[in-house]
């Protein structure tokens, strides 16, 4: 992302705050360098909370708030923060709006909560969130900051979305607790709501999107 | 120096909007908490649920059809409906896990020896492992169970999966050694002073 450091120092306002990057952020948040299909980050929670589609979508808006609000806060703070303590201070953010968010569930979706049991506060540890703050938001004006980050979010979101489809489907035999293969005839396969079954779908997924369209820097490679 | 003025007000900031935030959702959490206790007391004596009941609803249930009694040091939490659940008791139990306080709760036909069920509301043990006390499977165990064994000593049991099966035993999870023995310890104090208890209760 260092491609985008030089624009630092124009205005927040300036061309809506993006310098016309804001298409092109949004696309490789959510696209070109997909957190999970191409970075490979995110994966612990993944694997996780993908067994049911309802938990996988919960998990998706957890991280494009935290992604968004720590960019934007990071991003604001830029100039004044600190080399030497800037990790901890982003950790710091981080871990604030996580807390926040987790908070919330509890009070007003306990149900939800308890399902997602301690994969909200390890968003904490989420190496996208870091990532992001560390590579982005450090180097970039706030408006596309908030951009970059919600676009990591929603493509963490996305590929969360489809593995708990398909684990959800097969493992189940429904989609958002709506019964799709009636157990009448066909039988769950217990083995998708596992964690093996995360793995593998994950795998396929990864292996799938890759074959069909190569990230930038595997065809550089060639 | 500005960098510890940096750190200082950050922190300040960070969790002062915690604190704020912490303190405005406590009453709701709270709510959700009591009522989450209030689920599994119901469950375990028996009276029915519906999942989608809010935290209102099955308080009031709760204070229809539970009465609280005293023995010895016991708190019971009694099934006075109608039904022909009537007379089962609840006891809380609590005790320290492998991470964190495990708190739960189990309850027995009126003769205070023959286990209906139980539940561990609250634990922090290792997801997949410890973490498996609270899962249906483990639960399910101790229902018809005795806190006596077959010649009349009180206690009950963990035992590793495979041994033979006794009236006052469950198997363990595989995996959870730790987690296994604490529930072991904090059962077995309750089936021995429940065991001393049990001829003073009157029902």
């Amino acid at each position: 992302m260092s491609n985008n450091s030089q624009n630092g120092k124009s205005g927040i306002f300036k061309d809506g705050g993006c310098n016309g990057k804001c298409l092109e952020t949004l696309g490789n948040g959510v696209v070109k360098t997909n957190p999970i299909v191409y970075q490979v980050l995110g994966i612990c929670s993944a694997l996780a909370v993908t067994g049911r589609v309802e938990t996988a979508l919960v998990m998706g808006g957890a991280l494009i708030f935290v992604l968004a609000m720590s960019n934007l806060m990071v991003s604001l703070l830029r100039s004044f923060m600190p080399r030497r303590i800037r990790m901890i201070t982003e950790v710091a953010i981080i871990a604030t709006f996580v807390i926040l968010f987790d908070q919330f569930l509890k009070a007003f979706y306990w149900d939800m909560s308890k399902q997602l049991g301690p994969y909200v506060a390890l968003i904490i540890t989420n190496c996208i969130v870091m990532g992001r703050t560390e590579a982005f938001a450090s180097q970039n004006p706030p408006f596309l900051s908030i951009i970059d980050g919600a676009a990591n979010g929603i493509g963490y979101a996305i590929i969360l979305a489809l593995i708990a489809v398909v684990r959800e489907l097969i493992g189940s035999g429904t989609i958002l607790g709506h019964v799709v293969l009636s157990t009448k005839w066909y039988q769950p396969n217990l083995l998708f709501i596992l964690a093996p079954g995360a793995f593998f779908t994950l795998g396929l997924l990864i292996w799938v999107i890759n074959a069909v369209n190569p990230s930038r820097q595997t065809e550089d490679e060639k | 120096m500005r960098t510890v003025v940096f750190a200082i007000v950050l922190g300040i900031v960070c969790s002062s909007t915690l604190a704020v935030a912490s303190t405005f959702l406590a009453p709701y959490r709270k709510a959700n908490e009591e009522a989450e206790k209030v689920r599994n007391y119901l469950a375990v004596l028996g009276i029915p649920i519906d999942e989608k009941w809010d935290s209102k609803t099955l308080l009031d249930v709760y204070k229809k059809d539970v009465r609280t009694k005293k023995l010895g040091d016991f708190t019971l939490y009694e099934n006075v409906s109608s039904s022909e659940e009537g007379g089962i008791v609840a006891i809380p139990f609590s005790g320290a896990g492998l991470w964190a306080p495990v708190e739960g709760v189990i309850s027995f036909e009126p003769d205070l020896t023959t286990i209906r069920g139980i539940r561990f509301y609250k634990q922090e043990e290792t997801p997949g492992l410890g973490g498996e006390i609270s899962s249906t499977w483990f639960q399910n165990q101790f229902k018809g169970k005795k806190i006596v064994s077959k010649n009349g000593k009180p206690g009950f049991h963990i035992i590793k999966p495979g041994t033979p099966a006794d009236s006052n035993a469950v198997d363990g999870i595989t995996g959870a050694t730790m987690t296994s023995e604490r529930v072991q310890t904090m059962l077995n104090n309750l089936a021995k002073k429940l065991w001393e208890e049990r001829d003073n209760y009157v029902q």
